[in-house]
């Protein structure tokens, strides 16, 4: 297994779908709506706030509610570019080429892999620091003392769960990729895919009580809950892509 | 040395059989053409050579390498011409980054791979289009930078689905040459699927027939064309009747078989130095002006004919 080979295919993808340009304005446009959400709701916030002590009951609220949004922000391009990984090489008829290089299947598959779990981390990353900074930088400004949002139960949400789901995404990605021929039937796939990884994002929603006050242990406790539900779909999914994957399949499909 | 051995090479697709206990040994440095219809299984005999599909029964084997065993290791010293419509290359790539792709997945040296696909690029006329869009060129520009492709990392064996299909008659002749140059420089060998009989008669030295997944006839070029000689037709150009002179000759014993077209028959003689001019004198005697008695040169089209018409029956 040579990584440099997945690396090679995951590079040419990643350049090839830059150059689509609903992918690449999906991207920016997906990259932008969460962050512009998160700060537009902590400005809110923090400049509507009557003190120190209220704004931060408020953000001990909003922050378990808000973090997951981050996360799924960058699910959505994940799932486009996935679709177009190897349902858009048989779409464009490139597909049998491609399988004719001594790419193994699982440098094909890494590589494959990688074009999408690269920009999208790149995103989740990009969009968790601009809105640490945009916050700490508004409750500055505001004369508060800075507050990290999301917060540190976010922050081990999203840089765990996260990157699994992503990788979870392209493994669906690469199970159906056998099985569908159109990229457009990819889509409707993925779009599916991205409902069912809403749900272990949104876990923490269960931990508000009715009076909307959050217990910090119940935060803990849904996102160890959505840590593991995520590292399963991973290696359920990631274990089936990768023994499921069948060049003749692939190539007979019509 | 035998570079392609196909041994009980067989592949299912639900209840069809596209190829059916394949058997064919190709020497290195042979220019090898498969021939036959639409759907007659060459296509499929190419995927399972270039391991993208795998046998339902037997197998092959590739430069020594087994196709179920050691696939990596075929695809790495095979090239491949998918067929027509999937040949495609990259359409947002520029002609010449679509080889640096291929050149990179195939490890070919860095510090060759600009040489080499300037090299390809130049060869096939397309040295001046290295900076466009491959979804920008032609369909035989882009069959021809297809074809760079598969040549790209030297390959032992190359595998050509219809390599001229998509090609005006320039550029298929250039990639006659191509294919001819490459192996008398290299020693490469070469398997091309075609139903176009002259191409293959042009370039390949060695031919077996394909029809529902079965091989026809094998041989040598030559040796199918000596074969061919040895039939004995003559084409008789008349002005009159076609029917009457046909049934004339019909009538003569020592005719074995006649053909009518619009302006002559062809007929099967025994013994022509002997029967000939009888023949001839029949048909004058009956009126029947002659144009033209000639030999019949043979053409492989004929001996194609023949055994795919008996196949189907
Ligand atoms: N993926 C496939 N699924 C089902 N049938 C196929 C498939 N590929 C080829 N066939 C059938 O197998 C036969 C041989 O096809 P092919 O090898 O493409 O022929 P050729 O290249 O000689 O025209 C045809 O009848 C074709 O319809
Ligand atoms: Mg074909």
């Amino acid at each position: 297994m040579a990584l440099n080979k997945s690396m090679i295919v995951a590079r040419t993808d990643l350049s090839m779908a830059m150059k689509v340009s609903y992918v690449k304005y999906g991207l920016i446009f997906t990259a932008a709506i969460g962050p512009i959400m998160a700060i537009g709701t902590v400005g809110l916030l923090v400049f509507t706030a009557a003190n120190a002590t209220d704004l931060l009951v408020i953000m001990q609220m909003v922050s378990p509610l808000m973090s997951p949004m981050l996360g799924l922000v960058a699910i959505i391009p994940a799932s486009l570019i996935a679709a177009n990984a190897l349902v858009g090489e048989r779409e464009q008829n490139t597909l049998e080429p491609l399988l004719c290089t001594p790419l193994t299947d699982r440098e094909l598959l890494t590589g494959k892999v990688l074009s999408s779990f690269i920009p999208s981390i790149v995103l989740l990353l990009g969009s968790i620091v601009i809105t640490e900074i945009a916050t700490i930088a508004m409750f500055l400004i505001a004369g508060y003392p800075p507050m990290l949002f999301p917060d540190i139960t976010g922050l081990v949400l999203l840089l765990t769960a996260g990157p699994l789901v992503i990788l979870a995404m392209n493994s669906v990605m690469i199970l159906i990729s056998g099985r569908v021929s159109r990229v457009y039937e990819a889509y409707q796939v993925s779009g599916a895919s991205v409902m069912i990884f809403m749900i272990p994002m949104l876990l923490p929603l269960v931990s508000l009580d009715s009076g909307g006050a959050i217990d910090p242990a119940a935060i803990w406790f849904s996102d160890i809950i959505t840590i593991l539900i995520a590292s399963v779909l991973f290696i359920v999914t990631w274990a089936l892509a990768f023994s499921k994957f069948n060049r003749d399949r692939m190539v007979s499909l019509v | 040395m035998d570079e392609v051995v196909i041994s009980g090479l067989t592949k299912n697709f639900g209840d069809l059989v596209a190829v059916d206990h394949m058997e064919l040994n190709i020497p290195g440095g042979t220019i090898f053409g498969l021939l036959g219809p639409n759907g007659a299984g060459k296509s499929t005999t190419t995927r399972l050579l270039s391991t993208l599909l795998r046998p339902t029964d037997g197998t092959a084997v590739v430069c020594e390498f087994d196709i179920i065993e050691d696939p990596v290791r075929v695809r790495e010293i095979t090239g491949v011409l998918p067929e027509e419509g999937n040949h495609t290359v990259y359409p947002s790539l520029t002609a010449y980054e679509n080889l640096v792709y291929f050149g990179k997945l195939y490890s070919v040296p860095e510090e060759e791979l600009p040489e080499r696909i300037e090299e390809l690029l130049t060869f096939m006329g397309l040295w001046d289009r290295k900076d466009d869009k491959a979804g920008e060129l032609s369909t035989g520009n882009r069959q021809r930078l297809a074809l760079c492709r598969a040549m790209l990392h030297r390959p032992r064996v190359l595998l050509l689905d219809e390599p001229t299909s998509a090609l005006d008659p320039i550029a298929a002749k250039r990639v006659r040459d191509l294919i001819l140059n490459l192996s008398r420089q290299y020693g490469q060998t070469f398997f091309i699927n075609s139903h176009n009989l002259p191409e293959v008669q042009r370039v390949c030295n060695r031919i077996a027939i394909i029809d529902e997944g079965k091989i026809l006839l094998e041989g040598n070029t030559q040796e199918l064309r000596e074969k061919l000689l040895a039939k004995q037709e003559f084409r008789i150009r008349i002005v009159g009747d076609i029917e009457k002179a046909s049934s004339i000759a019909k009538s003569m014993d020592f005719v074995q078989e006649v053909k009518e077209e619009v302006d002559s028959i062809i007929v099967t003689i025994e013994d022509p130095t002997t029967n000939n001019s009888a023949l001839m004198q029949s048909l004058l005697f009956a009126g029947i002006k002659i144009v033209e008695f000639a030999e019949e040169e043979a053409t492989l089209e004929d001996l194609y004919l023949d055994v795919v018409k008996e196949g189907d029956v």
